[in-house]
């Protein structure tokens, strides 16, 4: 069985990716699983699908925990989310990271078990077509007709001009990944040892006023840290900010700026989400937008 | 509203009720629009929450919310709200201090305020419920991947329709047919006419519509950078009315006396975008810039 994860963020077409192979290996005769993992699924927030294949009926169930071939459409997200990213990879897996840095320097900087390659791109906004394609020609057990087609039929609402798009950009990646054609290899069945056990608690069946779940404090989600979402940052020039303290504060939906009693702004960098609206709004033009990738979350 | 304490955006309230690390999207309208209805509304409100995209503010243990907050089905947000303005108005007949009533506030997305809780919201009104309706219209069912919902505007494409061919419900029409004690439209990227019209809503007792447009980054296909100038250009090209109703009348509050053209507003969304490619529609964007025409011609109070 292959089993095979993809892991981006919102909006890069993971669920996409995953539809495309798995639609791919399905028309190639395949029994087939594919799935989002399903929570909040939110532009910019870390999200995965997976798909699984095999000639068989599938019996497994559930987020694949012993990939073949783990797919990263930005390699930012190894920076916060490597913890769920790496999860069960062994020597016999293979991460495909869609960035410019080397595979070696992964290599080394992850110390992964597995083979890691490397996938560079220019357009990371439709990175999911190009994860299908790589992933397409990786796993080896499809032909080429097999993954434009999936792709067309994935892509057909979006009009001719998104298809021909999705198209040069997996044609782009298939070709890439032809050094390592069909390098991903099907693991056993998995034996009943190597299934870990559910992650549940046993809840005791309380009353009902104990059992209903109320939070006795306001203003509790400032524990989650969704500054982790941002790609790019936005930073104030307190030279060039006119303190007009408004407009950057009001509009920002995120309560992320606060504005000192002199009028002087600050963003929370914990809650920022990216989203920009400060710097395309800022009358004088005093916050720019800077990669986060190289700054430690 | 020469009597409103928001006279300049100076005015605005500079504390924020909602806190940070909320699983809305980045440049979330919504949220923005929510932002600023707390912050002038205070901690003194609870919400009712219509399942929604907003079904995930308060995911527990986590709340952003200074005050309580009660989540509904789609249809029943304001029954919700009846129970927990009567249970409110029992408590004060009981002798809690007057200063601890609560603004009871419904919190509904366009699907459920103009689909599948219409129906419970125009009983509320009907029966005279003391409450403020609180809509963020993204004109689809946003927090399922943005399929069409009674709101969805003509010529739109959502996950389930390509090119839609029906207009817009008009939820203000309907919500002043039945003669609330107030309603108005809002946008977050104009703050101070919101400012007014929410102070103004909170001051009045009964039935309040407080109808807000909600640019979606997501499920309108448009960088969440761009929220606040989407919505600047609904409201300037007249597709986005900022009006109000009270005292049996509607005012226009802040009107667009040289309209830009429709497509400036259209042109920046994807879910238009086949309005404009491969070819341009001439006679889908004539009907809507029509549309939009017959309406300010028809408005005579401004």
């Amino acid at each position: 069985m292959f089993r095979i994860r993809f892991h981006g963020r919102g909006g890069q077409g993971m669920k996409t990716a995953s539809r495309i192979l798995g639609s791919a290996f399905f028309h190639a005769g395949y029994e087939v699983q594919d799935a989002p993992h399903y929570g909040a699924e939110r532009r910019g927030a870390p999200v995965s699908a997976y798909v699984r294949a095999d000639r068989r009926p599938i019996d497994e169930r559930g987020i694949i925990r012993c990939p073949d071939l783990v797919v990263v459409a930005d390699e930012s997200l190894l920076a916060i989310a490597a913890r769920s990213i790496l999860a069960g990879i062994d020597r016999h897996s293979i991460l495909l990271i869609v960035g410019h840095e080397a595979a070696m320097v992964w290599q080394e900087r992850l110390n992964v078990p597995g083979t890691v390659l490397t996938l560079p791109t220019d357009a990371p906004r439709f990175s999911g077509v190009a994860c299908a394609g790589a992933a397409a020609r990786l796993v080896g057990a499809l032909g080429h007709d097999a993954m434009t087609e999936a792709i067309g039929a994935e892509l057909a609402g979006f009009g001719d001009k998104a298809v021909a798009e999705g198209l040069t950009l997996a044609e782009a990646a298939w070709q890439a990944m032809a050094p390592h054609a069909g390098c991903v290899s099907e693991a056993d069945e998995l034996p009943a040892s190597r299934h870990a056990p559910p992650e549940w608690i046993d809840l005791p069946a309380d009353p009902v006023d104990a059992a209903t779940p109320a939070i006795h404090a306001g203003a509790t989600s400032a524990a989650l840290n969704t500054g982790l979402w941002r790609t790019l940052r936005p930073v104030i020039d307190h030279e060039r900010c006119n303190r007009c303290w408004w407009i950057c504060s009001e509009f920002c939906p995120d309560s992320a700026i606060t504005v000192a009693a002199d009028g002087t702004p600050q963003i929370d960098y914990e809650h920022c989400k990216g989203c920009l609206i400060c710097v395309a709004q800022c009358p004088p033009h005093a916050i720019r937008a800077v990669p986060e990738q190289g700054v430690t979350p | 509203m020469t009597d409103s304490s928001f006279a300049h955006l100076k005015n605005l309230p500079k504390a924020r009720q909602l806190a940070g690390g909320t699983p809305m999207c980045a440049g979330c309208g919504g949220l923005q629009v929510l932002h600023q209805v707390l912050d002038i509304l205070g901690e003194n409100t609870v919400l009712i929450n219509a399942a929604g995209c907003m079904t995930l503010l308060a995911n527990y243990p986590y709340t952003p919310l200074r005050g309580s907050w009660l989540y509904t089905a789609m249809a029943s947000a304001p029954a919700g709200a009846q129970g927990v303005r009567d249970a409110l108005d029992i408590l004060l007949e009981r002798g809690l201090p007057k200063e601890q009533d609560l603004t009871v506030v419904v919190l509904s997305g366009d699907g459920a305020a103009g689909g599948i809780g219409l129906s419970a919201a125009s009983a509320a009104i009907e029966r005279g419920l003391d409450f403020i309706y609180l809509v963020y219209d993204n004109e689809g069912y946003g927090n399922t991947g943005q399929q069409q919902s009674a709101s969805t505007p003509h010529g739109a494409r959502t996950a389930t329709c390509r090119d839609l061919r029906r207009w817009k419900k008009d939820l203000f029409a309907i919500w002043t047919a039945h003669l609330p004690t107030y309603a108005a439209t809002l946008i977050g990227c104009e703050p101070l006419d919101l400012a007014r019209k929410v102070e103004k809503a909170a001051t009045m007792k009964g039935p309040r519509l407080l109808l807000a447009l909600a640019p979606c980054p997501t499920g309108w296909d448009f960088d969440p950078a761009e929220t606040t100038e989407i919505g600047r250009l609904a409201v300037r090209s007249g597709i986005w009315p900022l009006k109000e109703y009270a005292d049996g009348r509607v005012t226009h509050t802040r009107a667009p006396h040289d309209r830009l053209p429709v497509e400036d507003y259209l042109s920046r969304q994807g879910r238009f975008r086949h309005l404009f490619e491969p070819q341009r529609d001439a006679v889908q964007l004539g009907e809507i810039q029509a549309a939009v025409d017959t309406y300010w011609n028809e408005i005579r109070d401004y």
